[in-house]
């Protein structure tokens, strides 16, 4: 049985890699792990050139609607009067490159954690945390159209009719999209490592307080957690595919989900307390429990990651579970449109 | 009844005399009943006609005995395992309904697809049945782009991936024209033989009639003939009569036990009896000085059976007045 799955997961990796849709989906998430990796560095340079950046009070700007103003701590603080802003009042001025000077002895860690965050071993999980969120939403395409597409037109009844089973079929779907999660995050890790390696070669010479907190170990279980994050999300939109026949439903469920379970949270607990209680329970708010990311909205406690595992292990295999019967006790029909 | 056999045994080397056979078996959606009762048995080898009007429940035992639909109750077997069992779908081929493949895929990937996970013959009987059902120049084009009876055919050759003991052919011509529609029933014929069973549906009842050994007419969910064509044809055998007396012929041939009924058609008597006692109809009549002038026996097409038996048009499924 196992050969015969995964001889059905080759197939459905033969059907995958035709669809313009996969390669499309890959290249959004290494555009995202390259802006992850990117934004550090230029963030970094920023920092190293400007010495910290602190802003203009608000009410001295008189630029409503637009970025509000800020001033470079090293012109600040270089005592050189042509690099001191010329449209502000000494008195301000002073103020600011106060503020820089509390500052200032915290620059060589800020620098240390920016330089950290584009170069290896750092960048990575650094990284993961932008695609994890963009994976959830890609996966999500991927699941509703690999499965929809047989009820979309009506392939389902050819492949069954070929002897496959049922359940092989969608075992082999499930593992064959959970396989492409792990491949996907591989691959955008070895583009952010390359080019990590590109960006702090360009950085030059380390911060001399270089040494961040990150290890070799906090990356490859920043992508476990990536990865089984990913999981819970394909089984629900698996579910809904399944149920609604349609990868319409599928896509739209998955992309809604993330963004309406956030808003409903927010929403929710702001006039009922008891809510927080029932949020921590949701699947998004588990998965940034998880993964240890931002968890939606500022202000919110994200469930702990014991906590958080159990509640994604129970909606996947709850959700998987559901799609399974219903997949196995459904009549097959024609198709149904869309792909 | 062939009992079920046990875990991987190849149940088509067992050979039972009939590759399907159906037990009271009944489908139901809510109130409405799709297949009614049904028993029903296919004998090894030849081609069998499954026909009825639309609706009348053809496609969903098809579905039945391929697994696709779960029957409310009775009992379905193919090879004498229980339909559906995806070891025993492995020696059969389908086409059920219009053929439905990947459309982003090219002919030939479908085909290698649907190969690959039945695990059907080898790469090269791929490049065989394209040829064979005269696709070979447009395998390497997207099936979106192919027209009506080119799916036919790519259906068709993907049902007969791997050589399979039994073939399910729905509606196999729609969309072909008529070159097309004679090389498909060619192909039929040929593929009937040999011990392979072909399961044809269709409401192209002419068309059946030149391919078809055995057949059984569905009508509203319900088996209402089973036989040989030759069999079902000839159970209302007539003739057409002229005599020199035909209201004396009329009482006459009435009282003789063997004829069905005589009735007075465009002038002259049509008399339901067996044909081949022709001869003895002429005796009887003569002894009586009753001569016949014109004696033809009438044959019936397969479409006139099945609406005098159904009651509906084959194509549309309505009922005739």
């Amino acid at each position: 049985m196992i050969a015969h799955i995964a001889n059905l997961g080759l197939w459905e990796w033969f059907k995958l890699r035709r669809r313009w849709m996969l390669w499309i989906l890959l290249i959004f998430a290494l555009m995202f792990a390259q802006l992850a990796v990117w934004g550090g560095y230029f963030s970094y340079q920023n920092l190293r050139d400007t010495g910290g950046e602190v802003t203009v009070p608000a009410t001295l700007q008189q630029q409503q609607g637009r970025v509000p103003r800020t001033v470079r701590c090293n012109d600040l603080l270089s005592g050189d009067p042509a690099r001191q802003p010329a449209d502000l009042d000494t008195q301000v001025t002073a103020g600011l490159a106060a503020q820089c000077r509390q500052l200032a002895p915290t620059l060589p860690a800020r620098l240390s954690r920016a330089y950290g965050s584009f170069t290896l071993p750092g960048s990575i999980p650094n990284a993961l945390n932008t695609i994890q969120t963009l994976g959830l939403i890609l996966m999500a395409i991927l699941t509703a159209s690999a499965i929809g597409i047989d009820y979309g037109a009506g392939t389902l009844r050819s492949v069954l009719t070929q002897g496959t089973g049922r359940w092989p079929y969608l075992t082999a779907k499930f593992l064959t999209l959970a396989v492409l999660t792990a491949l996907g995050l591989l691959v955008a890790v070895a583009s952010v490592a390359l080019s990590s390696t590109i960006a702090g070669g360009l950085a030059g010479t380390p911060p001399d307080a270089a040494g961040t907190a990150a290890t070799w170990s906090d990356t490859g279980i920043a992508l476990w957690k990536a990865w089984v994050s990913i999981l819970p999300y394909i089984a629900l939109t698996a579910f809904v595919t399944v149920l609604a026949r349609s990868s319409a439903a599928g896509m739209a469920i998955g992309l809604g989900y993330y963004f309406a379970e956030q808003l409903i949270v927010a929403l929710l607990t702001n006039f009922f307390s008891w809510f927080q209680n029932v949020a921590d329970f949701l699947l998004v708010r588990n998965i940034s429990g998880w993964t240890g990311g931002a968890g939606g909205f500022p202000g919110t406690v994200l469930p702990d990651q014991t906590h958080a595992i159990v509640v994604l292990a129970v909606y996947t295999l709850a959700l998987g579970g559901i799609a399974f019967w219903l997949f196995e006790r459904r009549d097959v029909q024609g198709a149904t449109g869309g792909g | 009844m062939t009992p079920s056999r046990t875990a991987d045994a190849p149940a088509a080397l067992d050979r039972p005399e009939y590759v399907i056979e159906t037990s009271a078996l009944t489908k139901r959606y809510g109130d409405v009943v799709a297949v009614q009762e049904l028993t029903l048995r296919v004998p090894r080898g030849g081609v069998f006609g499954f026909l009825g009007p639309n609706g009348s429940g053809k496609t969903t035992t098809m579905g039945m005995l391929l697994g696709l639909v779960h029957p409310t109750s009775g009992d379905a077997r193919i090879f004498g395992d229980p339909a559906g069992r995806p070891a025993t779908l492995r020696l059969v081929g389908a086409m059920v309904e219009t053929p439905t493949f990947y459309p982003y895929l090219s002919g030939r990937a479908n085909l290698r697809y649907f190969q690959g996970i039945g695990r059907r013959g080898s790469p090269a009987d791929i490049d065989r049945l394209l040829t064979l059902v005269d696709l070979g120049k447009r395998a390497d084009s997207k099936f979106a782009t192919y027209s009506l009876g080119m799916k036919q055919r790519l259906g068709i050759a993907c049902a007969l991936l791997g050589d399979p003991e039994l073939v399910f052919l729905d509606e196999p011509t729609n969309g072909l024209d008529p070159a097309g529609v004679v090389e498909v029933r060619e192909l039929i014929r040929e593929l009937g033989t040999g011990g392979r069973t072909v399961v044809l549906s269709s409401h192209m009842l002419a068309e059946t009639e030149l391919v078809c050994d055995n057949v059984a007419v569905l009508s509203r969910g319900k088996l209402i003939a089973q036989g040989t064509i030759q069999e079902l044809l000839r159970e209302h055998d007539s003739l057409r009569l002229r005599t020199t007396d035909d209201a004396g012929a009329q009482t006459l041939l009435k009282g003789l036990p063997w004829v069905e009924g005589v009735a007075q058609q465009d002038g002259a008597l049509v008399v339901t009896a067996p044909q081949d006692r022709s001869w003895e109809v002429a005796r009887a009549l003569a002894d009586r000085q009753i001569y016949v002038r014109e004696l033809v026996p009438l044959h019936r097409t397969l479409e006139e059976f099945f609406m005098e038996i159904t009651g509906t048009d084959p194509t549309t499924g309505r009922e005739q007045k």
